[in-house]
């Protein structure tokens, strides 16, 4: 998935001062629901009826309290400046383009996650339907698509099939392939958009695109100007602190800088007491953006962050990043975009003694044309550089401990318009040179097909892999290691059917189904030769099958619901009889069914009462002590007064099933917090 | 492969969605056209006092003013309702709406739906010389030659004038409208 693909979404942010309704020739008017009668025959639809009925209640009894605008011939006699001064847009338009693309996306705009009880990233991911975003302790998430969250790892998981990009920025780490979610801290006030991809993404993005790309992007400098505090505090968020101020510093040139500051409460242990495993962290950045032409745009952008988490202290983290991008468009059909960046992130445990820093430099060029009316071309060329030094201890040990990985990557890509605005093909490849599997190719091809501008099948078949990780290749551990570091990339080829339908202006709805086939899956054996301890091998192979749906609905002006549904299984074939009985268990432990409803609701008197509910399935299991979960129902209420400038808002999270284990054994507990938001 | 199998859990979540979908038909049978657009509606039907029609934009005196609606209505009945009974001097203001760029003969108004996006620049191109204002809200719709964008600023609508391309085909917008409007320079950036 291709971030330009989406040019509509980068103008889904919505401005500060919302829902500002002052103006003395608005009236109430009371709209009386008009209920269509319903014919069910079915008796066992009960349920469905009964619930029917309750939708329809609740729709008529918010109809009733809707506030409308005048009448026609009322507007009618402003003049066009009184028209200029009437508030239109009260909850934000579902992106339009999205109807057309050929790929399982879902988008999390920024005012989605403002109008959540959400706090962090990984929590804000909850939005998407088609992730499985679950809890590990206070500071760690697992978070995957279409399955294969893998077990946990000290306080990570092995996950290692989704790919994070943050404003460009990838974030995964070479260690073990996964990601370190608790220093992908963004100031969730700066966010514009969260793109999340399900399937295959590694034609584009690159390795560990195997099962989904998330792309979080966030607002311009010319977006955030002004100050912004807000300051919260609650029980297991106990306190949260952020400011940010954006100034012009020059015609076309915008700044912003941010501080943000939390401390996060303890979660418990499966028998109830304690986990001891709360943490705080800090961080602050800038970003900048300067227009100096219609031809030229250039960002800047960097964080620094640290924290310290458990107690006693067990991890101490800290980090820095700098990321700079220029974009020059040639013309309307030619747009180069060069970016560069350095990353520089440490993670230490004293208690286990083992440290491991991680510098990343990358480099990526990307060219956009048009070749031929029918053809727009996308090509590019990256390098990334990346500096692992690890301090070996007695629980794990790398050999080498220190060693500097390249990563080398070209695609090219073609859309071809085979029929316009009918019948649009995009095929392409990634070509990829790492240091472990040496040359690995992932080309795809998609087919969209435009039935009506609102209605679109789209088709695809792609190949991805996950290119080892150190972990499974440098680690020498007695207990677990790989003989003579022999380990190959994971390959899937994924095939995708999927139909996107925008019934009305203020209704879409998209469902995706695919069937993945996967091979030389990690598995972990019992060592053939002595010593007998445990290998890492190449000896899974997996099929999956899955459906997701989601729908974006604006009710009414004050109105909005989102929401979805994932149903996703799977099965594991061993190709060796030294393969353990419970290796697929290690390697993906997935609910098989799940929904996310969010409901955004502006009510009179500047109040705005938002809901989130989600159903996660059991995750099952052999080990079932360990990492079997029961499945659980839980909603977020976020219950706001906002009105010039000044936000007072009550914050419920996990309020139907407190003290839940969502992945492994810890349980999350209830957050009930209080925050206030003030801008200028 | 295992057949699908639904565990009791998911039929119950079938069932919730099921609710969850019907729930929404009803509510989306009778949503009127958004607040947005009705508020649009008023002011395309204001933009027939900002300009100079030609003489030669209409057949007769009589004839009808038409405002043309070109691929997906957003608007609903909010614009007919705003242009009932109205008239421009002695020419009858009513709407058309067109789902082809090729059924449009004659209209001084020509409102291009965001469905449009894809083609606007080839529709633009196709459509008769004169006299016709085009109006869309289409992030690139001044740039690519259109008249008039309506944009949103502080949950306001805003309108993106560019008067070059208008006065190409002899239409001059008045300065009273172009006094409220951002004019449309394209050494500018676009954000």
């Amino acid at each position: 998935m291709q971030n330009d693909e989406l040019p509509i979404l980068r103008n889904l942010f919505f401005c500060i001062k919302r829902h500002k309704i002052s103006k003395g020739f608005l009236r109430k008017i009371i709209i009386l629901g008009k209920m269509s009668p319903i014919s069910c025959t079915a008796s066992s639809c009960r349920s469905i009826f009964i619930a029917i009925f309750i939708c329809s209640n609740a729709c008529c009894i918010y109809t009733n309290a809707q506030t409308t605008l005048p009448e026609s011939r009322e507007l009618k006699k402003l003049s066009v400046e009184e028209l200029m001064n009437i508030e239109v847009i009260s909850v934000s338009k579902s992106p339009e383009k999205l109807t057309e693309v050929p790929s399982a996306i879902q988008v999390i705009t920024g005012e989605d996650v403002y109008r959540s009880a959400y706090t962090s990233l990984p929590e804000a991911l909850r939005l998407a339907s088609n992730l499985q975003v679950a809890k590990t302790n206070s500071h760690d998430w697992a978070i995957s698509s279409r399955g294969f969250n893998a077990a946990q790892l000290s306080n990570n998981t092995l996950s290692n099939k989704l790919l994070v990009m943050i404003d460009g920025r990838s974030v995964y780490t070479p260690l073990f392939g996964g990601v370190f979610w608790d220093v992908q801290n963004v100031l969730l006030e700066d966010l514009s958009r969260i793109e999340v991809v399900s399937g295959p993404g590694g034609t584009l993005w690159g390795a560990n695109a195997v099962n989904g790309v998330i792309n979080v992007i966030t607002k311009t400098a010319k977006e955030t100007q002004g100050l912004f505090l807000s300051g919260s505090t609650g029980s297991f968020l106990k306190d949260y602190a952020a400011v940010r101020y954006g100034t012009k510093l020059a015609p076309n040139l915008y700044f912003r800088m941010y501080e943000q500051q939390f401390d996060q409460g303890d979660m418990k242990l499966k028998n109830g007491n304690d986990a001891n495993d709360g943490w705080t962290m800090t961080q602050g950045g800038f970003r900048m953006d300067y227009f100096p032409s219609a031809k030229n745009t250039f960002t800047l952008h960097g964080d620094i962050y640290g924290g310290k988490e458990e107690n006693p202290t067990n991890s101490i983290e800290n980090g820095q990043n700098i990321y700079g991008k220029w974009t020059h468009n040639f013309s309307e059909r030619s747009e180069l975009t060069i970016n560069a960046y350095f990353d520089r992130t440490l993670k230490d445990f004293p208690v286990s003694k083992i440290t491991d820093r991680l510098v990343t430099y990358d480099l990526d060029v990307q060219h956009r044309f048009r070749l031929a009316p029918r053809h727009n071309i996308l090509y590019g060329l990256g390098f990334r550089l990346m500096d692992d030094n690890f301090t070996n201890a007695p629980s794990i040990s790398f050999n080498p401990p220190d060693k500097m990985l390249h990563l080398i990557n070209t695609f090219a890509q073609d859309q071809v318009n085979i029929v316009p605005h009918k019948l649009e093909l995009t095929v392409g490849t990634k070509l990829l040179y790492n240091d472990y599997s040496k040359f690995e190719f992932q080309p795809s091809a998609r087919l969209a097909w435009l039935l009506t501008p609102k209605n679109t099948i789209w088709a695809a078949v792609s190949r991805a892999v996950r290119t080892p990780s150190r972990f499974e290749t440098d680690e020498i551990t007695t207990a677990l290691t790989t003989p003579g570091g022999y380990f190959l990339s994971e390959t899937v080829v994924a095939y995708e059917l999927g139909y996107r339908l925008r019934p009305a202006e203020n209704v879409s709805f998209s469902i995706a189904t695919y069937y993945n086939i996967y091979d030389n899956l990690r598995s972990i054996n019992t060592n053939p030769t002595p010593p007998s301890n445990f290998i890492f091998a190449n000896d899974q192979k997996a099929n999956s099958w899955g459906v997701e749906i989601s729908g974006n609905v604006i009710a009414a002006d004050w109105w909005r619901l989102r929401g979805g549904y994932t149903y996703m299984d799977k099965k594991f074939t061993y190709k060796s009889a030294n393969v353990l009985p419970t290796a697929s268990s290690i390697e993906a432990l997935d609910p098989l069914n799940q929904a996310m409803i969010q409901s955004i609701m502006n009510l009179p008197g500047h109040l705005q009462l938002d809901i989130t509910g989600r159903y996660v399935d059991d995750i099952v299991t052999p080990f079932t002590t360990t990492t079997s979960v029961n499945a659980y129902t839980t909603f977020d209420v976020r219950f706001a007064w906002e009105h010039a400038g000044y936000t007072i808002s009550l914050h419920g999270q996990n309020l139907a099933s407190s003290d839940h284990a969502e992945f492994g054994q810890r349980q999350l507990p209830r957050n009930v917090a209080a925050k206030l938001t003030i801008r200028f | 492969m295992t057949p699908v199998h639904f565990a009791k859990p998911a039929k119950s979540v079938a069932c919730w969605l099921l609710c969850f979908f019907m729930g929404m038909q009803l509510l989306q049978a009778q949503t009127p056209a958004s607040k947005e657009y009705k508020v649009k509606a008023v002011f395309i039907y204001n933009f027939i006092q900002f300009v100079d029609w030609p003489q030669n934009s209409f057949a007769s005196e009589t004839s009808p003013f038409i405002i043309g609606i070109l691929g997906d209505d957003p608007f609903g009945t909010a614009i007919d309702e705003v242009v009932a009974g109205e008239k421009f001097d002695r020419h009858p203001v009513i709407v058309q709406r067109y789902h082809d760029v090729k059924e449009i003969k004659n209209c001084q108004i020509l409102y291009l739906s965001s469905g449009e996006a894809e083609h606007l620049r080839e529709d633009l191109a196709v459509l008769p010389g004169t006299g016709m204002l085009t109006v869309s809200d289409n992030n690139n719709f001044a740039r690519m030659g259109g008249m008039i964008r309506f944009f949103t600023q502080n949950n306001k609508i805003r309108l993106q004038i560019n008067p070059d391309a208008a006065r190409a085909v002899n239409l001059i917008i008045s300065s009273k409208l172009l006094r409220v409007s951002e004019i449309y320079d394209p050494n500018k950036p676009q954000q």
